[in-house]
């Protein structure tokens, strides 16, 4: 029911054990190379180009290769040998899975069709993010994951309207947040009222009546409900190579709306639920 | 009947593996914790045999705890319960450290009490 990694998805069904599965990723580790440690083995860069480049990105956030080129220490068409290389060389989990006895080379395609059909429902859908939003795959993905999470967690029946980036958030009753770090960094934010938070509490707590539940507990499905989202959307950018981390989940209280903080883009997302009540989704995007 | 501490920030997750858990007649729930200074704290004073513990916490997070668990004891049988289980890297990193398995949220009844049941 949530965003996995193959080798996760095998342990799971009982497939793979997680000794053999620790084996397999350890000798990924020791296969897959990073790009500095890929142009040391091909005699392109020396260990003190490694090291500068290592230091320039602590100044500039570029990736390995890009800053090995900004630095002289590599062409454009070096480049592209170690990434190829880098892609030759690759060894996948099921493949490591085989090579390390944990699964028989016929079974693996079966295993991946599995998969595959598992993971299906989190394939993102097109959605359109408005120009001057940088990394609007990224975005995209955020946007519908967040659509699918809404659908089938919080069970509610919508109608998402067109993205859009503003300078504020409107009042709601409840703001549930989430801060993340990495390759992006930002704020998630779920917008409710009060009749969509009980909706969302008798999701979560399975329950079919909230009516004495405490407020307390109320703002905590929301909470929930925000880092389930978040933490499958870091999953799924972990698959597009995108690492983030997530913060707890907190409530924001502010009766007037929030404002966009200083040094970010919002980007919103609302939706519209079958009753008439509105979700407003965003995320503030450190720029 | 198998002891289990369940050890999440949030109120709504705790409550909802305790009545999973409690329902199904074979686990006892011997407390909630809400960060990983609390589960080691209830480990020690509740001797439970299973820990179901998240990852993203306030306070001291899920994978710090375990780190300190296993350390004070080699065979603690602990399960994390984590919206970030398909992320690769915390997911191995968790199984690294000692922990069990990793179930992602959100999760299926099911699936937490076959696991539990086989520890």
């Amino acid at each position: 029911m949530a965003v996995k990694f193959f080798g996760q998805f095998l342990v799971e069904k009982g497939v793979v054990s997680r000794e053999i599965l620790l084996q397999a990723i350890g000798l990924q580790e020791s296969v897959n190379l990073s790009f500095g440690a890929t142009s040391l083995a091909m005699g392109i860069l020396t260990e003190a180009d490694i090291e500068r480049v290592h230091n320039a990105q602590r100044i500039e956030d570029l990736r390995f290769g890009d800053m090995a080129v900004k630095l002289g220490l590599l062409t454009g068409d070096q480049m592209m040998q170690v990434l190829a290389r880098q892609k030759n060389t690759h060894l996948y989990i099921g493949e490591a899975l085989v090579k390390v006895g944990g699964l028989q080379a016929d079974a693996l395609p079966k295993y991946l069709d599995y998969f595959k059909a598992d993971q299906a429902q989190y394939i993102t859908d097109t959605v359109t993010i408005p120009a001057g939003i940088p990394e609007p795959k990224v975005w995209e993905m955020v946007v519908d994951l967040s659509y699918k999470m809404l659908t089938r967690v919080a069970l509610l029946v919508f109608r998402p309207e067109p993205c859009f980036v503003a300078e504020r958030l409107p009042a709601m009753d409840l703001y549930a947040a989430m801060d993340f770090t990495g390759d992006i960094s930002g704020s998630y934010l779920m917008g409710v009222t009060a009749a969509t938070r009980a909706k969302i509490a008798k999701a979560i707590l399975k329950e079919p009546n909230v009516d004495n539940e405490p407020k307390e507990v109320l703002d905590d499905t929301v909470m929930e409900f925000v880092n389930v989202v978040m933490g499958n959307i870091a999953a799924k950018a972990a698959q597009i190579g995108k690492s983030v981390e997530i913060a707890p989940p907190e409530i924001i209280d502010t009766p007037d709306g929030i404002p966009v903080p200083a040094g970010h883009k919002a980007l919103c997302f609302p939706v519209c639920l079958s009753d008439g009540d509105r979700v407003e989704l965003a995320v503030f995007i450190k720029e | 009947m198998k002891k289990v501490l369940i050890v999440d920030d949030s109120i709504s997750v705790a409550r909802q593996l305790d009545k999973i858990l409690s329902e199904s007649g074979e686990f006892h729930v011997v407390g909630h914790g809400k960060n990983g200074m609390e589960a080691i704290r209830m480990h020690q004073t509740e001797h439970p045999d299973i820990i179901c513990m998240d990852m993203n916490m306030p306070g001291m997070d899920g994978l710090t705890a375990l780190r300190t668990l296993v350390a004070l004891d080699k065979n603690v049988k602990v399960v994390m319960i984590t919206s970030l289980g398909g992320v690769g890297d915390k997911f191995t990193e968790a199984l690294r450290l000692g922990a069990r398995t990793v179930i992602s949220k959100p999760f299926e009844a099911d699936n937490i009490l076959n696991i539990l049941r086989e520890m």
